[in-house]
């Protein structure tokens, strides 16, 4: 009895999602219809679902192009927060006041460099796309992986000290261990960071085939419903890599309470 | 085994520990204490919050340095102690490595050791069975109770079969039921293995349970003005909570304890 009730809360609580999802994509729909409102203030969903179906091969192309932007981005800032958060963990002196530049740069709009980067690297470059996702996800990976290198508990240090470990062994067994939990929260954030990053990037110009390039380009061209199939693909890969940081962080930190 | 048992466990002379703090009065934590521990005892310091007990644990393990004075331990600087593995050590927060399992957690020390793995492993299996722990050893620390996971902490400190175990207010933070469970426990523990042990606490009672001799300790600072010690014979069971014996040696320790508090009192 309990059981069976509990399979039923549980089925509950995650088709919950979809069915509200299903609900808000039919009143969307509905509204619409009702409201006769004009193509390019909103399209309807099945106008959406219309253009993706006469365009989906351009879109999985120029979204091939985007999404290795995407994770080149992600896997340069992530790397590069890394490597920086442990050098300055390393030593505390420098630490503090880098953290605070730190700080302040990442409130700074990077997106804002765009043009800029397309300049350096190249209008068509990967690069130019993948440097500004990879700083709008570096700075909160570095800030994050820091703060978790720095912050262990002091008893935890007393109980290193006491077995008499080395500095690398304290880094290995307990710096370590405590910043992924950080890590995986700057990289949570990163996922929808970077693609940010690269669509905007792209809006400033880019390779032809890439997903930036398309939505603006359709819309340019009052094909609104075209720019919306575009738009939707790049949410959709904003959610897939957040469910792929998830999976890591599942695998990783196996030990973390909220795996049930 | 008698060239051991002549030279002294601990030995700390006059040592003296003062803070100090920018824009702050330098406060005597601990002053010009001097106590003398022999392989195989277990020592308890007992004192009201305050009273620099803790500090002296941590100068003992070398966690702190003295002001003046020195600490030896087995004839050894307390850093070359600690450097040669002698210490065990239990705080008042099990501080598990919330990453680790009980296994694991235990293995560490050993890990840090340089121990091979298959007999990392065995020993690991050996402290699972003192604390009665076997069926936990994969759980994560928020798994367990706060007993358990002190009783984790208190294996993760033996596992390396420390010549000293520095024991501070462990069970602090337990309930008083879980409290002598723990004590008999630890006791059990303590008449297999033998370690020299200090604990620090603020429990008449646990001092007088577990401890051959009592170091009662004076606030502000720091000092030790009476040692008691306690005839009550080893092994010791839930039954000697109930000796007159106990109650007797109990009430001395109170009465002192009560003195050191009023002669605060009357000083202010």
């Amino acid at each position: 009895m309990s059981t069976t009730r509990r399979l039923m809360a549980r089925s509950v609580r995650t088709l919950s999602p979809a069915i509200a999802g299903v609900i808000f994509i039919v009143l969307w729909e509905v509204l619409i219809l009702i409201f006769d409102v004009q193509k390019f203030l909103l399209p309807a969903p099945s106008a959406i679902a219309e253009a993706f179906g006469s365009k989906w091969s351009t879109i999985l192309q120029v979204s091939w192009v985007t999404i290795q932007a995407v994770l080149l981005g992600m896997l340069l800032g992530t790397g590069g927060g890394i490597l920086v958060a442990y050098l300055v963990s390393k030593n505390e002196s420098v630490s503090g006041p880098l953290l605070v530049i730190a700080t302040a740069l990442n409130c700074a709009p990077i997106i804002a460099l765009a043009p800029i980067a397309n300049n350096w690297f190249g209008l068509t470059s990967i690069i130019s796309k993948a440097s500004i996702a990879g700083l709008m996800v570096f700075f909160p990976v570095l800030v994050n992986c820091t703060r978790g290198l720095m912050l262990i508990q002091p008893l935890h240090r007393d109980v290193m000290t006491s077995y008499a470990s080395s500095d690398n062994e304290l880094v290995r067994y307990v710096r370590i261990p405590n910043a992924l939990p950080y890590l995986f929260s700057a990289l949570r954030l990163g996922a929808s960071l970077s693609v940010i990053g690269v669509i905007v990037a792209e809006y400033f110009g880019g390779p032809v085939k890439a997903l930036g390039v398309f939505i603006g380009y359709e819309a340019a061209l009052s094909r609104f419903d075209s720019a919306w199939a575009g738009i939707i693909v790049a949410s959709a890969m904003g959610l897939s890599l957040l469910g792929i940081v998830g999976l890591i962080e599942r695998l990783t930190m196996p030990s973390a309470r909220n795996s049930s | 085994m008698m060239q051991e048992s002549a030279q002294r466990a601990i030995e700390i002379d006059s040592v003296t520990k003062v803070f100090e703090a920018v824009g702050m009065e330098p406060v005597i934590a601990v002053q010009d204490v001097s106590i003398s521990i022999e392989a195989g005892e277990f020592v308890a310091l007992l004192g009201p919050s305050g009273c620099g007990k803790s500090t002296i644990l941590r100068m003992i393990g070398d966690l702190t340095a003295p002001t003046r004075g020195e600490v030896r331990v087995h004839g050894k600087s307390a850093r070359q102690a600690r450097e040669d593995h002698d210490y065990g050590m239990v705080f008042q927060e099990a501080a598990l490595f919330d990453w680790r399992t009980t296994a694991r957690n235990i293995e560490l020390p050993l890990k840090i050791l340089g121990m091979d793995r298959s007999e990392r492993a065995m020993r690991v299996q050996e402290m699972l069975e003192l604390i009665s722990l076997t069926d936990f050893a994969n759980h994560y620390p928020w798994q367990l109770s706060g007993g358990m996971q002190q009783r984790v902490a208190i294996a993760r400190a033996l596992s390396v079969r420390p010549k000293l175990l520095l024991m501070d207010e462990p069970l602090g933070a337990l309930d008083e039921m879980n409290r002598e469970h723990l004590q008999n426990e630890f006791l059990d523990v303590w008449t297999k293995t033998r370690t020299t042990t200090v604990l620090v606490t603020h429990s008449i009672s646990e001092a007088v349970f577990l401890a051959n001799r009592i170091f009662i300790m004076s606030p502000r600072p720091g000092r030790v003005v009476k040692v008691i010690m306690s005839p009550l014979p080893y092994p010791r069971t839930a039954e000697t909570r109930r000796d007159p014996q106990f109650f007797e040696v109990e009430s001395e320790v109170r009465e002192a304890l009560h003195g050191v508090i009023r002669d605060k009192a009357l000083d202010v």
